[in-house]
């Protein structure tokens, strides 16, 4: 049994979910993905060229399955790439490279 | 009649000019099956995201139009036996 400290005001629970979460770009409500919109795709994608999941862009079931589709597309006509080592950037040193949520 | 949206990537080494024809050539190709030409845009030279058959750019012309599916299948098959092309992509357009 908990102590009743502080009688009438309940024990403040550790919040679970401070954060909000955010999608990387807010669509319309019409709004079309097309797979020559190679700006905005590159928004879903990481500087590695792998597509982003949705627990990172935040975007609904639907969308995120237009833009995954969308940018496999756009790399079928090399607009975007498969895989791209960025040659000027260093190497990452091992261990998980999103280093921030 | 299907509205289709076709991409299609011709060889960098081509002159300019040829590849304007060749892309007319398509679209009178759409025309004798039928197909209506809607919209045709010439992107020209832009680099490939990685490298295709040891190249790396070509021209790029994205052509709208509508036609019967039989136009599609044929336009796809015979884009696919043109050495000029490097790539192409026939895509249903939705409304």
């Amino acid at each position: 049994m908990a102590s009743p400290k502080a009688p009438g005001r309940r024990r403040r629970r550790p919040e679970i979910n401070p954060k909000k979460k955010r999608a990387v770009y807010k669509f319309a409500e019409g709004e079309t993905v097309d797979y020559k919109d190679v700006a905005l795709l590159r928004k879903f994608m990481s500087d590695r060229g792998k597509i982003r999941s949705r627990r990172v862009t935040g975007l609904s079931p639907r969308r995120q399955r237009e833009v995954a589709l969308a940018i496999k597309n756009a790399r079928e006509m090399a607009l975007l790439p498969y895989t791209s080592q960025r040659s000027g950037a260093p190497q990452r040193s091992g261990g998980s490279h999103r280093s921030r949520r | 009649m299907r509205s289709y949206e076709l991409m299609v990537i011709h060889r960098y080494d081509m002159e300019e000019s040829d590849v304007r024809d060749a892309v007319a050539e398509i679209e009178k190709a759409i025309t004798d099956r039928e197909g209506t030409v809607k919209e045709s845009n010439f992107w020209g030279k832009r680099r490939f995201a990685y490298e295709i058959d040891h190249m790396t750019e070509g021209f790029y012309a994205v052509i709208t139009f509508d036609g019967d599916v039989a136009l599609q299948e044929t336009l796809d098959h015979s884009l696919g036996l043109l050495d000029s092309v490097v790539r192409h992509k026939i895509m249903r357009k939705s409304k």
